[in-house]
């Protein structure tokens, strides 16, 4: 089947072009150079993937779901972690990266400090995050006391609160990467263009509006969609920090996951995240559209 | 107008000034707290204080020198991390390159399906394929083996690099590679001697990229690895949380040491990696 | 081109293959031990084992909370060690497994040796097969925990307090610790110390355990021997009333730290280590092992290695419970810690012999023993050993242990993993001290759960 689709392409492609013969040796070479990688898809996502949905294959482990009172909760807690922490950080990493265009010795150190946070483990980090905000003897809280004398928060008592802090625990671990992305695409621009807008006396405010922008604008919306996609499947960030406390209100969906597979509810953690596809999927469909034009 | 100008350069300064000191804390303040455990002695890091009484350099003594249970095997650990980080990200690259190769140069038909396809990898969260992967892994006969982790690692950064090295590559001028091949090379040499060469600087930050995300990796290392002298050393941290009282100025060491070669190495290709990662992926 | 194509055989090779079995080699999955002790006794017996038969055995060791992953995955993937331990078995998959018949039936390595173990602690090993339609020991006990107080007897002092003060009647002994000795030692100190350190945090093992405790003080008996609900019974809800009246208060007074409700399993160590709360109940004496551990710790300081030693032999004190609010003498709650051969296990008969070696009392009292007395042994001789008259913490242990103990609900009727792996008890405690629920409306919820999960 797959030679035939070849050969038929080749035919029209070798009319067009006019130099049969190498193209369709291209082709050949084009599916070996990519067989590999479909090597590598089909033996770990397909098979895999496959496997799993067959797992999740049976009706009644939904209905368990539904009647499971933490679900309902993790899968909002999961939708407003992706909507507002992804684009919180969006937003942070397009700022920042403005400011390390700046060419100053300083901002050159600041730029190798800033990526510290991923290249950090998570179990230490996101640990000591914790002993930090430990509202009797944490760093933060002897601070407000020794600056206000009146008691700081219990953090991670109240669930939006922790839940926030959870996002944020998130910002702080990938900012740097998706910062980066933007620096480079930022660097990409020609510098002409810059250099035109000062003359014509443009502000900093026009300048990002009529060149930054509509330059980075397609790089920036697929960074987004790509970083919610990943974060799906963030599980350190919420297992660390709150575990899903208090009383199991800062679930996301991979935490949740994980705790049906530590009690060997393997279709549970698999139907979970099956319920999740509804959400990720119009994403996953428009991230398609986009990352392959 | 000098007055002026010299007025617009210090809040100018100042300005990015009051970006940078909030930016250093917020990065730094948990670095900190992390360091501060590591410099202090045991429990006084619960004291709550901003800088110890008595600052010690004794932890990284007793994790350099593998002093501690839960570390006697650091180095080997260490080793295992940075053999598997390496790992990946060389057969990342090969397997990257060569599909964005095809993609992109080669114009292969259906590539933009691969590309669909490879991108559909990001859309199943690690949590959800860490049975299936363990089960597939075991099929193969793969458990327990490094190649296990490699090849999971390889299949979860294949598609970003795929996609930033075929951007890149679309930007190569066409002329190039339809000359050689008109010269009578054939597409293996044109990807080894023209195509290669011209892609290092992505090249580089694409490796780095999957350096990185191997040498942090938790879920799979421990689905995947076994035996203590295999793992890679986030899974032996994990030990830390086996029971309710552990050494955590240890963990706390360990972990800030274990951050430094990936600075190091950040560092060293920094040129390359704010241009690499997205090349291409600017509207000019 | 040629070379891609030996790529791609190689490939496919690699992953056709399939390793072959040698018939010598036995697979151990072991859950690491926290002490380099424990360790080492394993690595002993494991190795005289070796000697003895001849067999290889292949050891990986895992962190506590990664054992059940990796095993549930190794089940389902159909490679399974031939046999298996971790801490975590018991609370979290033992009971479904043997209920599923995902386990061998080992009565004919335990029943002969049925004699040397204690009572309960083996009883608990007796698990319901739905497959075979028997109950039978799926599993084999290694060792056990119960609930221990821990209490600085120095911070009592200085609240103007001796040891003999501290009542031994049930309300008078809570009472204590809120209202005499939280309101002393901040007198004392200047500093806002807690008399009591609570867990209520629904992500830790701690919570449910303490609060079961306190509702085996009320005589409350949620299930009976066969696995069969008795919530129905007005008496239970009663029963679950006070008992979760009674663990709130000392929130709701202020008598524990504000992040109990937030406390992971480490948590109330860390309060207790640096002298946040004068006392704690936790499940093992890991508190106190901590200090012994720092007193023979060579990497440590001199003056460290002193503190340690002065902390476990002078300042803490471990200790039982009250007496129950009717007078009686507290019965403890005893965790018995299991392993299983699976059922899916190639060589079920050499693991069997490993079990059986490893059951021997001269190769598992050292490996429990290595714990510094965090774990106590399941067999009558190990519990006589000199080890537990060392010193007053493990004498502590011990006769707390004598003094009779009960099984956690999940051993008969295994959905209750289900119930505590949520922690539906320290859900309870939420509705009450955060949301401000009334005790009985949440009692009532929490019946409910236990229905709707267990029934």
């Amino acid at each position: 089947m797959t030679t035939t689709t070849i050969d038929s392409n080749t035919r029209r492609d070798s009319r067009r072009a006019g130099f049969g013969f190498a193209l369709s040796e291209k082709q050949v070479w084009g599916l070996l150079f990519v067989a590999p990688y479909l090597a590598i898809f089909v033996g770990f996502v397909v098979f895999p993937v496959g496997y799993a949905f067959w797992l999740a294959r049976s009706p009644q482990l939904y209905v368990d779901l539904y009647n499971d009172p933490v679900f309902l909760r993790t899968a909002v807690n999961t939708l407003v972690f992706l909507i507002v922490a992804i684009n919180v950080k969006m937003a942070i990493a397009l700022f920042l990266s403005g400011f390390f265009t700046h060419k100053r010795w300083w901002v050159k150190i600041l730029a190798v400090l800033f990526v510290l946070p991923w290249a950090v483990p998570s179990i230490p980090t996101i640990i000591s995050v914790r002993f930090m905000l430990n509202p009797e003897w944490g760093v933060i809280n002897q601070l407000i006391f020794q600056l206000t004398a009146e008691d700081g928060p219990n953090w991670l008592n109240d669930p939006t609160l922790a839940l926030s802090l959870s996002m944020v625990v998130h910002i702080w671990k990938s900012l740097p990467f998706w910062t980066l992305i933007l620096l480079a695409g930022r660097l990409a621009i020609p510098h002409e263009l810059y250099e035109a807008a000062s003359v014509d006396g443009a502000g900093a405010w026009h300048r990002f509006a009529y060149i930054t922008w509509p330059s980075i604008s397609t790089l920036y919306v697929t960074c987004t969609l790509l970083s919610m996609i990943f974060t799906v499947g963030d599980f350190n960030s919420v297992y660390l920090l709150t575990g899903g406390g208090p009383a199991d209100l800062t679930h996301v969906l991979a935490t949740l996951g994980i705790r049906y597979l530590r009690l060997d509810q393997v279709g549970m953690a698999m139907a979970s995240i099956v319920c999740c596809l509804p959400l990720i999927l119009p994403l996953v469909y428009f991230m398609m559209k986009r990352l392959s034009r | 107008m000098t007055r002026r100008k010299l007025f617009r350069e210090v809040s100018a300064e100042a300005g990015l000034l009051l970006i940078g000191i909030p930016v250093l804390l917020w990065t730094m303040i948990p670095i900190y707290h992390m360091f501060l455990f590591a410099i202090s002695p045991k429990d006084a890091a619960f004291s709550g204080q901003l800088w110890p009484a008595h600052p010690t350099v004794r932890n990284f003594e007793i994790v350099f020198g593998q002093k501690h249970h839960f570390l006697y095997n650091f180095w080997l650990q260490m080793w295992n991390s940075l053999a598997i980080s390496c790992a990946t990200a060389v057969l990342t690259l090969m397997v990257a390159s060569a599909a964005a190769f095809a993609i992109s140069r080669l114009r292969m038909k259906g590539g933009r399906l691969v590309m669909n396809l490879a991108l559909f990898t990001y859309f199943i969260p690690a949590a959800f394929l860490a049975v299936p992967m363990y089960k597939t892994m075991g099929m193969y006969g793969l458990l327990n083996n490094d190649w296990a982790l490699i090849l999971a690692m390889v299949t979860v950064a294949s598609p970003y690099a795929i996609w930033i090295l075929r951007q890149a590559s679309d930007k190569l001028p066409v002329e190039l590679d339809e000359a050689a091949l008109i010269d009578g090379a054939s597409p293996f040499q044109l990807f080894r001697m023209v195509y290669l060469p011209l892609m290092v600087p992505s090249l580089i930050a694409v490796g780095t990229y999957a350096l990185l995300l191997a040498w942090n990796e938790y879920l799979y290392a421990f689905l995947l690895l076994s035996r203590e002298t295999a793992i890679t050393l986030p899974v032996a941290l994990g030990n830390f949380l086996s029971a309710d009282d552990s050494p955590w100025e240890l963990l706390m060491t360990a972990g800030f040491i274990y951050a430094l070669p990936p600075a190091a190495i950040y560092y060293a290709f920094r040129r390359y990696m704010s241009s690499g990662l997205t090349a291409g992926a600017v509207k000019g | 081109m040629r070379r891609i194509l030996a790529g791609a055989a190689a490939l496919a090779v690699a992953f056709s293959a399939v390793p072959g079995m040698a018939q010598d080699k036995l697979t151990v999955w072991w859950v690491k031990g926290f002490y380099k002790s424990e360790d080492d006794a394993l690595y002993a017996a494991i190795k005289k084992y070796e000697q003895k038969t001849g067999t290889k055995i292949e050891l990986s060791q895992y962190a506590v909370q990664d054992m059940n992953a990796k095993s549930v995955a190794a089940l389902d993937a159909g490679t399974v060690p031939d046999i298996a331990y971790s801490d975590t078995y018991d609370v979290q998959t033992a009971g479904k497994w043997a209920f599923d018949g995902k386990l061998e039936d080992l009565s004919d390595v335990l029943v002969p040796m049925k004699d040397r173990f204690e009572a309960v602690a083996l009883s608990t090993a007796n698990l319901y097969s739905d497959k075979a339609k028997k109950k039978a020991y799926y599993a084999f006990p290694i060792k056990q925990q119960t609930l221990h107080i821990q209490y600085w007897k120095d911070m009592l002092g200085q609240a103007g307090f001796k040891e003999s003060d501290i009542p031994g009647t049930w309300k008078e002994y809570w009472s204590f610790w809120c209202d005499k000795v939280q309101p002393g030692i901040r007198k004392a100190t200047g500093q806002r110390l807690f008399g009591t350190g609570f867990p209520m945090g629904v992500e830790s093992t701690d919570s449910f355990q303490s609060f079961l405790s306190w509702v085996d003080a009320y005589n409350v008996k949620l299930v009976d021997d066969n696995g069969k609900l008795l919530v129905n019974d007005p008496a239970v809800k009663t029963g679950l009333v006070s008992a979760l009246t009674d663990y709130t208060q000392p929130y709701l007074k202020g008598c524990t730290p504000p992040s109990s409700t937030t406390w992971k399993d480490p948590d109330n160590n860390v309060a207790f280590h640096n002298k946040t709360t004068v006392m704690t109940h936790n499940y093992t004496i890991s508190i106190a092992a901590k200090w012994l551990d720092d007193a023979n710790n060579e990497t440590l300081t001199a003056e460290q290695r002193a503190a340690g030693r002065k902390a476990y032999d002078e300042l803490i004190a471990t200790a039982g419970f009250p007496k129950k609010p009717d007078g009686s003498p507290m019965v403890y709650r005893t965790a018995v810690k299991v392993g299983v051969i699976f059922e899916a296990s190639k060589q079920k008969a050499k693991a069997k012999d490993f079990l059986k070696f490893l059951m021997e009392e001269d190769n598992l009292r050292p490996y429990v023993e290595g714990a510094l007395g965090r774990w106590f042994p399941v067999t009558k001789a190990s519990q006589e050993s000199p080890f537990w008259q060392a010193d007053k913490h493990r004498k502590a242990v011990y006769d707390q242990f004598k003094a009779g103990t009960t099984p956690f609900e999940f051993t008969k009727n295994y959905k209750f993993t289900i119930l505590n792996n949520e922690n539906a008890w320290a859900k309870a405690m939420n509705r009450v001290v955060n949301e401000k629920v009334p005790v009985d409306k949440a009692v009532d919820e929490l019946i409910a759960r236990i229905k709707e999960v267990a029934g």
